[in-house]
């Protein structure tokens, strides 16, 4: 099918992540920084393949969650609430996130649990719902004073490892990239184990899924909780690299932007997903100021003829190739048949 | 009385603009299942077309009935050349007519700058009843819209070629098998979808700020009004439009704009999710 072999899925993530990790080598000042910001935006893109991919969730207002995590930071860590003594210790930076991450889970639960009990919403209404709730928060957050209105929040402090020096971006990008290898590597064992397929039933074939007695309303909430939650951390995160919250990270637009990344790397596959992030921020750094107005009409295109042309994604596709390539001399067309995931399932 | 009159006036227009705008996507989403995020481009280029054509000397009136036949013709053009290719994997379309939708609005910019443009009303004056004025031009927008969306209902409920849509949309596997060219239907439809978005476009020109952002604030709204109302059927469309366009314009002019808009928009995700029919639902194929 669709996936990977696990030592062709590791090796490839391995050669991803310690490339990444010798940027600072290369260049410690702008482009770590830069770097910084497109691991982040990779693991958020990772959450939703988590949701699209796999969950089969197609969430067109993800953003709402990295938003929820970075204004949670913004104003946590700020001290926006009072000066007393639990929002003295909340303002802690490494108390501040983790609050931060949950409060995105706990949004995901409610509206979760909101969209998908019953005969819940799923499809193209799951789409259009989730594009208005984007909308409604944008609108409402850009119309909240105390969290700075159209401009944002600005001063956000810097977590503790970038503080010591705010001018050397290099202990936050290790810090960064640690924590999407974790993300990764936790999100790939979980969708190798019963979880993962559990989310494959739950989108294909979701009817069969409840008879077999398992809940699909409780398998699409933990993966909206979960995918909310990793998207909260990463824009948590990204506030405090930024320093800055503003209206742009939590709505429509960014929704939008993440569904291109992940579409065109690969919805499928995490690992692809994540490049898709970094390929395309890393894409516009270079092209946009070479082809002005045509890059957002070049992205259009390519994302229309891949939609079209590769719907696994142009970074998966070729990933997917070379996988089955190379799994050809030892499991040769066994993998057309269902595989062991799936039996041990049934 | 009479005082509140200009504010049902407005939120009359509203709904009529509303529903003209949906009346396309009912068509193409509420019964096709096709779910056009490039819709609110396809109104842009209505607007666009007339602008286009007023800077070449030509009147208001056959700027605005040129607007339908350009826009149908680009949604032919977007159905031969990327709707067909998708439109068995629904949720590709979203992502097809989203990557289509950034394009067109980036061709616009490229040809026509991001900066606003501004279309002259063709009928100045106002008509005065009682003790208040109200612009001539709502008055006649009103009535234009009105006809072309009784007369839009018309054709998909009285006539041969709205049967032939509607049998083809609802079932297209026995359409096929009863000698209908379903493919060609499907074509038309989706022209003449994307043709009431160029005219609504056209018509609205006039009294919005003409901006390669302007389909995206009317994108939602419409989606919305479509669902709330029953996705399928014009009677649904016009009760949805009138719940959503209706409550937001008289909502905006008590409170503030932006909370009447968030207002309405979570009363319309709760109609949704508790009736997921919508109020009224129609016999249209449903995503």
């Amino acid at each position: 099918m669709n996936r990977l072999t696990p030592s062709f899925s590791a090796a490839t993530a391995a050669v991803v992540f310690v490339a990444l990790a010798l940027v600072p080598v290369l260049d410690s000042g702008y482009w770590t920084g830069q770097a910084t910001r497109y691991v982040l935006f990779g693991m958020f893109a990772m959450s939703l393949s988590l949701l699209w991919g796999r969950a089969g969730l197609l969430a067109f207002g993800h953003a709402v969650f990295f938003g929820i995590g970075g204004y949670g930071m913004a104003s946590l860590t700020m001290g926006l609430f009072g000066d007393g003594t639990v929002w003295a210790l909340l303002a802690r930076p490494w108390v501040a996130l983790p609050v931060s991450v949950a409060g995105a889970g706990l949004a995901a639960a409610a509206l979760g649990w909101f969209l998908f009990l019953g005969r819940g919403v799923s499809g193209a209404y799951l789409a259009i719902i989730t594009l208005s709730v984007a909308v409604i928060v944008e609108q409402a957050v850009r119309g909240v004073y105390a969290l700075g209105g159209d401009n944002g929040l600005v001063g956000v402090p810097a977590l503790g490892a970038w503080a010591a020096n705010p001018f050397d971006p290099v202990p936050m990008f290790y810090a960064v990239l640690v924590t999407a290898v974790v993300v990764y590597v936790g999100l790939d064992l979980l969708l190798r184990s019963r979880v993962g397929a559990l989310l494959t039933a739950v989108s294909t074939n979701p009817d069969r899924l409840g008879h077999f007695g398992y809940s699909v309303f409780a398998v699409r909430l933990g993966a909206f909780v979960l995918g909310a939650a990793i998207a909260g951390l990463a824009g948590a995160m990204f506030v405090a690299t930024d320093g800055f919250a503003s209206p742009s990270l939590i709505g429509f637009g960014l929704s939008a932007e993440v569904l291109i990344w992940v579409a065109l790397g690969g919805r499928s596959i995490v690992l692809a997903a994540f490049l898709g992030a970094v390929a395309v921020r890393l894409a516009e750094a270079f092209l946009s100021g070479l082809l002005g107005d045509f890059w957002l009409l070049a992205l259009g295109l390519v994302f229309m003829g891949s939609v079209v042309l590769l719907p696994q994604g142009l970074i998966a596709t070729p990933m997917l190739w070379l996988n089955n390539r190379l799994g050809q001399g030892s499991k040769s067309k066994s993998r057309a048949a269902p595989g062991p995931a799936n039996e041990g399932m049934v | 009385m009479i005082e509140a009159l200009p504010i049902f006036l407005d939120a009359l227009s509203f709904v009529l603009i509303l529903v003209l705008v949906a009346s396309g996507l009912v068509i193409v989403f509420g019964m096709m299942g096709i779910i056009n995020l490039a819709h609110g481009e396809l109104f842009l280029l209505g607007a666009y077309t007339v602008v286009v054509a007023q800077g070449l000397g030509a009147p208001f009136w056959l700027a605005a009935a040129l607007a339908p036949l350009v826009v149908g013709l680009a949604g032919l053009a977007i159905e031969l050349l990327l709707v067909r290719f998708v439109v068995h994997r629904p949720l590709d379309t979203i992502l097809a007519t989203w990557g289509l939708s950034i394009a067109i609005k980036q061709i616009v910019v490229l040809a026509f700058g991001p900066g606003s443009h501004s279309v002259a009303v063709p009928i100045d004056g106002a008509i005065s009843v009682g003790g208040f004025t109200y612009p001539a031009y709502r008055i006649v927008l009103m009535v234009v819209a009105t006809a072309v969306i009784a007369g839009a209902g018309y054709v998909l409920v009285r006539t041969r070629m709205g049967l032939l849509a509607r049998a083809v949309i609802a079932r297209p596997d026995t359409s096929a098998n009863l000698g209908i060219n379903t493919g060609r239907v499907t074509q038309v439809s989706f022209a003449v979808g994307a043709g009431l978005a160029g005219l609504a476009g056209a018509l609205v020109a006039p009294l919005i700020s003409v901006d390669p952002q302007m389909g995206l604030g009317f994108l939602v709204p419409a989606f919305l009004a479509i669902l709330v109302g029953g996705a399928g059927s014009m009677t649904g469309l016009v009760a949805g439009g009138s719940l959503v366009g209706g409550l937001d314009s008289l909502l905006g002019g008590w409170v503030s704009p932006v909370l009447a808009q968030i207002t309405v928009f979570v009363l319309a995700i709760l109609v949704i999710r508790l009736r997921p029919g919508g109020l009224f639902p129609g016999r249209g194929r449903r995503p």
